[in-house]
């Protein structure tokens, strides 16, 4: 007997969604729309990390040491530093290196430069990587007022200081619109979908009542309202995954090396693939709870008696 | 229809335990025939309306002291003017409503102690038709008077078997398959009294069937309520259609201001005031 209700309720779910042809419309555009702006927000912010990320590994700060200091003097220091657990790796590039790196760009002023001064004016530096971006600072004040501070020509730390405190203030920025705005729209979209259902549930309030008069109870009439949630959820879901994904995709292509420079070498359309792993499965479970959720409430009201 | 009736309620399938218990309390009184009333054993009163009133927020009150008694097979007819009380009255019946004094027993038993959860259960008791035919406008004839059993958990095919008989008896075999709207108001009708009858219910309520259609129409409707009533439910017609009440020659009762006027086993419909019967 329960099975043959539940069957029916189904059938019954199935057919409310089908010939509610222009109200299934709304109500899954709707959830769609929010989904995707809900993904749309998800995605930039999950784009916009990794390239913060990405940037934060490319600043440095490199100590350039005197002339006079010798290799293995050098090596010292460099043991002696990765201690600090601040640092995160430290490299050293020895004026032979630096010099082959000044000259790789192919930059024929430069080589040019080198050959007249005859000799190599680089000098051997280590760069120094740090855990937090926060702690340069403190990494330079540090070198500066070390035991071996008359060994370093320059910390080129005063350089990069604007560019790293930029980056620093525009990442926690970031971060706190992103979550800001995604906070907002999903809950925006929360009530919009919970009152395009209640619009919805509203057209049919008068089949409540005949259901209750013809003997049906309040679980049978509900039952097909989950249903019809559950296939709003479903369909609004798939339909924003693939939205998202086109609009992926069609911003990948268009968008310039800049971009995939500043994700670290992936292009825009291989983050978002590998951010679909979590999104699809998240935004299906999302748009499934939204319609049931949102029914269910909107339902209870009719069936009061 | 015989066949129908030869099927007793109480051994229908019911979809939960309790629900059997309740569905039987209800028929477990009631097992005398209806139209063998001249037998001594005393009958228990289909209906029994005991000092019932009932007023809504704001001090109105629609019925007042109410006591009716009616008893399984009777056709009564309740007149009075709009807001006598009559569709209050009916609507205490199927349990829409809850009196604020008194009690109201189906079958001996006060319907206050059906618990809510039960209710549904209870209305298959009984048939409701009503002057907005209350179909479903997205479903079929056939498959709005289905929904009525479908929702008691009825198999599939008994379904399929019970539906056709029952639109054959209400003259509608050849609209199956049409949906409210491509019916008639009589045909709407007559697809919501199939509905009522096709779960066989101890009572059928009708609130002014007749208040949307035309005067054959109606008649033909009436004549199918008389025709269900000699079959042996128990049918409570309210109206204010003075040319119907006239002709149907059976129990009359009268309510104004949500009093009991008059009662009368072969009555006719007077006005209070005794206002001349227009023409209908």
């Amino acid at each position: 007997m329960k099975t043959i209700k539940l069957w029916r309720t189904f059938k019954e779910g199935v057919d409310n969604y089908r010939r509610n042809g222009w109200l299934t419309f709304a109500t899954v555009s709707v959830l769609t729309l929010s989904l995707f702006i809900i993904g749309l927000t998800a995605l930039i912010g999950f784009a916009g990390s990794l390239a913060v990320r990405n940037l934060e590994e490319k600043i440095s700060i490199s100590a350039t040491f005197k002339p006079d200091v010798s290799e293995s003097r050098i090596l010292t220091i460099r043991d002696e530093l990765s201690k600090y657990k601040e640092i995160s790796s430290i490299t050293y590039v020895s004026k032979e290196e630096a010099l082959k790196q000044f000259l790789s760009d192919g930059n024929q002023v430069n080589a040019d430069a080198v050959t007249a001064i005859g000799e190599n004016p680089l000098l051997s530096s280590l760069i120094i990587r740090a855990v937090n971006p926060a702690d340069y600072d403190l990494i330079a004040t540090k070198l500066q007022s070390s035991s071996y501070q008359n060994e370093i020509d320059t910390v080129n730390y005063a350089r990069n200081k604007k560019k790293i405190e930029g980056l620093n203030d525009y990442a926690s920025r970031a971060r706190a619109i992103g979550l800001t705005l995604g906070i907002a729209f999903t809950l925006i979209a929360i009530l919009i979908t919970f009152n395009t259902i209640r619009l919805t549930i509203y057209s049919h309030r008068q089949e409540f009542e005949v259901m209750r008069l013809v003997g049906a109870s309040n679980l049978y009439i509900r039952m097909p309202l989950f249903f019809e949630g559950v296939f709003y959820g479903l369909t609004a879901a798939v339909s924003a995954v693939v939205f998202l994904t086109a609009v992926a995709f069609a911003f990948s292509r268009n968008s310039g090396p800049i971009l995939t420079e500043i994700l670290g070498g992936t292009t825009f359309f291989q983050v978002y693939l590998s951010f679909l792993w979590i999104f699809a499965p998240l935004t299906i479970i999302v748009g499934i709870l939204l319609g049931v959720v949102s029914s269910h409430i909107a339902i209870r009201r009719y069936l009061k008696i | 229809m015989d066949r129908v009736k030869s099927t007793k309620r109480g051994s229908e399938p019911t979809p939960e335990p309790i629900l059997e218990e309740e569905l039987s309390a209800f028929v477990e009184s009631d097992q005398s025939d209806p139209t063998s009333t001249e037998t001594d054993a005393p009958i228990v009163p289909i209906l029994e309306f005991d000092q019932v009133s009932k007023s809504f927020p704001g001090g109105y009150s629609a019925i007042d002291t109410v006591n009716l008694t009616i008893l399984p097979g009777e056709f009564v007819t309740l007149v009075g003017a709009s807001g006598a009380g009559k569709s209050t009255l009916l609507k205490l019946v199927y349990a829409e409503e809850v009196p604020t004094s008194g009690v109201v027993r189906f079958n001996g038993r006060d319907l206050t102690e059906i618990k809510r959860k039960h209710l549904p259960y209870y209305r298959r008791n009984i048939g409701t038709v009503f002057q907005d035919f209350k179909l479903l406008p997205q479903k079929t004839a056939f498959e709005n008077i289905a929904y009525a059993l479908e929702v008691y958990g009825k198999p599939t095919e008994d379904i399929l078997a019970e539906v056709p008989q029952i639109l054959e008896l209400v003259d509608l075999d050849g609209k199956a398959d049409n949906r409210p709207k491509q019916l008639s108001g009589g045909e709407q009708q007559r697809v919501a009294i199939a509905r009522a009858l096709i779960l066989q219910p101890k009572i059928i309520i009708a609130d002014e069937p007749t208040g949307n259609l035309d005067p054959v129409s109606a008649e033909g409707i009436i004549k199918l309520l008389l025709e269900i009533n000699q079959l042996g439910t128990t049918v409570i017609l309210a109206t204010h259609n003075q040319g119907i009440v006239d002709n149907i020659g059976r129990r009359v009762v009268l309510l104004d201001h949500g009093h009991i006027v008059s009662d009368e086993m072969v009555g006719r419909y007077v006005t209070s005031e005794r206002k001349p019967r227009p023409i209908v």
